[in-house]
């Protein structure tokens, strides 16, 4: 699609006219809002609706482990319902970057192909590790229960805390530090309860974010 | 109430609108023209006019890539155009501070 062919010069007259200061302040600050929500993949539903498959997909894990004596791992069932969570998320988030990032290009599309590079480089390993584990004899609950629960959820964490601070996002990068603390605090609940403490830790922090998120929002554009 | 000293080419409403956009992206991104035309609900020929605007006092860089039907154009905010937009929001700032 031809994007300016055809156009011709016909500014329209009345665009040309002058802004009284404090027009053109209000003007200036809508447009800001405008152009950074709509550019912005981020919203107080994404949000809610990642609180909700995290404790869909984390409580599935649970309910097929809890009655385990001794541990065994989560069941084909649990990890269909974690899996299942997590696809929506990442089908959630993907439909609403492509949506904001429609039509930019340049530094930052390349900069987030690396970053998505590293994070899978990163999880990969997490994975490689847990086999090292399982090889060289850990238990069922620590393999299959604590260690892949919280190691996931850190490298995950650690990944939107440098990437949060690097853009000085702090919202981001206090809800990146909460996910690394419930994954830490939860490994202390056992092979079983770390699930739990996952699923309903990160279902608070993520509420607590799309609030604050709302909040934001709201805030911002009642200045505008 | 004076508007002495306000950057005329930016004192637009259009052009104003523009700016303001482009500057929403991180640095060194461009948008394409039918995303912007989209977001500001300019008409093509108002946009292009003032985006040329903007190109002659080196705000903006307008880069067309491929022929006919698949060509796509770009635009991006200058370091230049960066720097105007600061200036104007402190002059506007100084102007509103002033009543």
């Amino acid at each position: 699609m031809s994007d300016i062919s055809g156009t011709g010069n016909a500014a329209n007259e009345a665009d040309e006219g002058r802004l009284d200061p404090r027009e053109a302040a209000r003007l200036l600050a809508q447009t800001r809002w405008r152009a950074q929500r709509g550019l912005d993949f981020r919203s107080p539903w994404l949000s809610l609706l990642a609180a909700a498959a995290m404790l869909v997909g984390f409580g599935a894990i649970w309910l097929s482990v809890r009655g385990q004596h001794p541990y065994e791992g989560p069941t084909p069932v649990g990890l269909v319902g974690l899996y299942a969570a997590v696809l929506v998320r990442i089908a959630s988030v993907i439909y609403a970057h492509r949506r904001a990032t429609e039509g930019v290009t340049g530094r930052s599309v390349q900069r987030r192909q690396a970053e998505g590079a590293a994070l899978a480089v990163a999880l990969i390993v997490v994975y490689v590790v847990m086999a090292a584990l399982a090889h060289a004899g850990a238990s069922d609950g620590v393999v299959y229960g604590v260690y892949v629960s919280s190691a996931t959820l850190i490298v995950l964490g650690t990944f939107g805390a440098a990437r949060a601070a690097a853009r000085e996002d702090w919202p981001s990068l206090g809800l990146s530090t909460a996910v690394m603390l419930v994954a830490s605090g939860s490994a202390f609940a056992g092979p079983r309860g770390v699930w739990l403490s996952d699923g309903v830790g990160l279902c608070v922090v993520l509420l607590g974010y799309g609030t604050l998120q709302a909040w934001r929002r709201h805030a911002s554009g009642s200045d505008a | 109430m004076s508007a002495a000293g306000i950057d005329p080419v930016i004192h637009v409403p259009a052009r104003l609108q523009i700016v303001a956009t482009l500057a929403a992206l991180p640095e060194g991104d461009a948008l394409s023209f039918t995303r912007l035309q989209n977001m500001i609900g300019l008409t093509p020929g108002n946009l292009i006019t003032h985006l040329r605007k903007l190109e002659d006092v080196d705000y903006v860089t307008i880069e067309k890539t491929g022929s006919g039907p698949a060509s796509r154009t770009a635009v991006a905010l200058t370091h230049r155009g960066h720097a105007a937009l600061d200036l104007y929001t402190e002059t506007l700032r100084g102007l509103l501070n002033g009543l």
